[in-house]
């Protein structure tokens, strides 16, 4: 679990990997609470938080306030971290998209659906057979095209 | 459970070896399968699950390096550029598979005659025919009649909804008078036999808790186990035995679910582990007759591997796709550049199959089948926000010819959880593939283009798909020629007249289609001409 100073700046560090969108209308990852998925994570990834308290030292290190920092210096220092800690710093990434588009409200903003795809699905129509017929007309004109 | 000896001991449940059994359930013989893995119950799925994309990443991986279930073995791919995919247990890989159910043609039979590469198969196209349309009816195929790019035959059910996706991709090859067709698909477009149509839920590979897809658990392992065929499941096979006076199989010895190790007899051993699964058995039979593996006196098992290498093409269009809405794998199929064209830099061919798009999270860890995660911050937003839900993409799907040089082998390191050598895969695409890839994803962009895509999306470097090595063929292939091939043409080896091969290693060549409907055809094919035969079965 990471709490306190840290779970702010994972917070501060989460919105950066994905962040808001510029309306508000789709929430950040650290908005979206994907801090709360990462300890429960080892399924995915062996010993998540190595990464994550890798992650989040080597900011530290680079930043003594990242809080105090505008955006465009936020990106320069999480850049740099990605630079000497590649290994972590794309664990968190892969986890943190994991985290974030795992949650069912999460689904919706980008078109897909909240539910479990079973049993409820999609509701897609059947293409008419007039319709069939018209969109595949000129390959049936264009006659076999296969050696026997 | 009763190690009592049975007529035929079938080893691996997946989709030619339950084929395989119902093909000989007439004949009244005692029917035996074993099989490694469990069985899994429609509720497991985890596509009933709030966070099922997860699931693609753990316990329902198609990797089985990443799922590392106890019934999985893993499989060596260090040296290969295609990592090997699938599943162990009731059902096999049709757990997993997308369904899409394309025939080999004609022409794929021939290679050889037609083209002067790779071999002629000792079976055609007209013999498996029949064949083809019995393992039709027995799953339940949903398509389109009339398709040019076959001699004629016609799928019981109507095709899925093409969709948004596929009205637009098949405009684009409309314009540019390139053949198409609604895919034939192993997915039921209507209620059918007892089990509920297709919900588009788009997840096929999370297995399909509706009962829609074709995969064996819901075909023909009902049938099966109607006729009282015995199947053992969680059963690991470590070896199959050889009078060393007779040269016959006796039986195997597996791991059961007790953690010991039992002998089962038999009178007739047939192996349906794939690809990678049954040159790992042989190679793990070794004995004094056969020093080098079972039936190898030919030195040919696990080599001439091969896979279907792919790419990928994507399209960003000016209006939502809604490509994670059916089944994910297919919606249509081109054929236009499948047969040899000798204006072409490279020979044999390739299809162009449009996939649909994906969930989410998948798209944002690279794409099914790839990690290459998208990137992190503004360029994310961009990317989840501007192209994700507009996107229409085409996969390319090449012929891989066979080279010796791809093979199985024994990993001596590495054993699964009982012990057993792990199998190694050594692969890597010819020059002639990496032609074949180049000229497909140049015809994919022109084909999006003509679709009215406003951006193409187009990988950098000449490197496939990683996590594709769904389909695994020709390690144990057929042939007339004992010294150069594992089985004759009608899967018996040419070393051990008891022993059946019934699975995708028998191939000779790959085609470019998915290979599920012809795997079960051979499978079924074999089973007539063993009961053909069965009077001089042994002869």
């Amino acid at each position: 679990m990471v709490t306190g100073e840290k779970r702010q700046l994972l917070d501060l560090i989460l919105d950066e990997l994905v962040p808001p969108s510029a309306d508000g209308r789709i929430p950040g990852a650290g908005e979206a609470g994907v801090a709360e998925f990462l300890p429960s994570s080892e399924s995915y990834v062996p010993k998540p938080l190595d990464a994550v308290n890798s992650v989040l030292s080597s900011v530290s290190a680079k930043s003594a306030d990242f809080s105090a920092l505008d955006r465009t210096e936020r990106v320069s220092v999480l850049k740099a971290v990605e630079a000497d800690k590649p290994e972590s710093f794309e664990t968190l990434v892969r986890l943190t998209y994991m985290g974030y588009y795992s949650q069912p409200g999460i689904r919706p903003l980008f078109g897909v659906g909240a539910h479990p795809v079973h049993p409820e699905g999609y509701a897609v129509e059947r293409e008419s057979d007039e319709l069939l017929a018209e969109l595949t007309k000129s390959v049936r004109s264009r006659g076999s095209n296969y050696r026997a | 459970m009763s190690n009592d000896p049975v007529d035929v001991l079938i080893i691996g449940a997946g989709a030619s070896g339950a084929a395989f059994a119902w093909s000989i359930i007439d004949t009244r013989m005692r029917i035996l399968c074993l099989e490694q893995g469990p069985r899994i119950a429609d509720k497991e799925f985890p596509s009933r699950r709030d966070d099922y994309e997860l699931a693609r990443y753990a316990e329902f991986s198609c990797d089985p390096n990443v799922r590392r279930l106890k019934q999985d073995y893993p499989i060596n791919s260090s040296d290969s550029c295609i990592a090997p995919v699938n599943w162990n247990g009731v059902g096999g890989s049709t757990i997993n598979f997308l369904g899409h159910w394309v025939r080999m043609k004609p022409s794929d039979f021939k290679a050889r005659s037609l083209d002067g590469v790779a071999d002629d198969w000792p079976v055609d196209y007209p013999t498996l025919e029949p064949f083809y349309e019995l393992n039709d009816r027995n799953t339940g195929v949903s398509g389109l009649g009339g398709n040019p790019a076959y001699p004629p035959y016609c799928p019981e059910l109507p095709p899925i909804p093409i969709g948004k996706l596929g009205q637009t991709l098949a405009n684009g090859f409309n314009k540019l008078g390139w053949h198409w067709w609604p895919s034939d698909v192993a997915i039921l477009s209507q209620d059918h036999d007892g089990r509920q149509k297709c919900v588009n839920a788009g997840t096929c590979d999370l297995g399909c808790a509706a009962g829609a897809k074709g995969g064996t658990n819901f075909t023909y392992w009902p049938m099966l186990e109607n006729a009282r065929v015995e199947l053992r499941t969680e059963c690991r096979v470590r070896e199959i035995l050889v009078d060393q006076s007779t040269g016959f199989a006796t039986g195997v010895l597996y791991h059961g679910p007790d953690g010991q190790v039992h002998e089962q007899k038999a009178e007739l051993v047939v192996l349906a582990c794939n690809g990678i699964g049954t040159p790992r058995l042989l190679l793990n039979s070794t004995s004094r007759l056969f020093p080098d593996g079972l039936a190898n006196r030919s030195g040919k098992v696990g080599k001439f591997l091969m896979f279907h290498p792919l790419t990928g093409v994507a399209g960003v269009f000016d209006e939502p796709m809604r490509g994670h809405e059916g089944p994910m794998a297919c919606a249509i199929l081109s054929q236009e550049f499948y047969e040899t064209d000798p204006s072409n830099d490279f020979v044999r061919g390739y299809g162009l199959h449009s996939g649909r798009s994906t969930t989410p999270m998948t798209y944002a860890l690279g794409g099914y089948g790839i990690d290459d995660p998208i990137p992190w911050g503004e360029a994310h937003r961009e990317v989840m926000d501007g192209q994700y839900p507009y996107l229409a993409g085409l996969t390319v799907v090449t012929e891989d010819l066979p080279e010796e040089r791809n093979c199985v082998t024994l990993d001596t390191g590495l054993t699964d959880s009982d012990g057993i050598p792990a199998p190694k895969v050594a692969y890597r695409i010819s020059e002639n593939t990496r032609k074949m890839l180049k000229h497909g994803e140049e015809r994919s962009k022109e084909a999006l283009l003509a679709a009215g895509a406003k951006t193409i999306l187009a990988k950098n470097g000449d490197s496939v798909w990683r996590r594709a090595g769904w389909h695994q063929m020709g390690t144990c292939r057929m042939g007339k020629d004992p010294e150069t091939s594992v089985v004759d043409g009608w899967g018996r080896s040419h070393d051990v007249k008891n022993l059946f091969i019934v699975d995708g290693s028998i191939f000779v060549t790959s085609g470019a289609v998915n290979p599920t409907s012809t795997i079960q055809a051979l499978a079924l094919y074999i089973g007539e001409c063993i009961k053909s035969n069965i009077g001089n079965l042994f002869d």
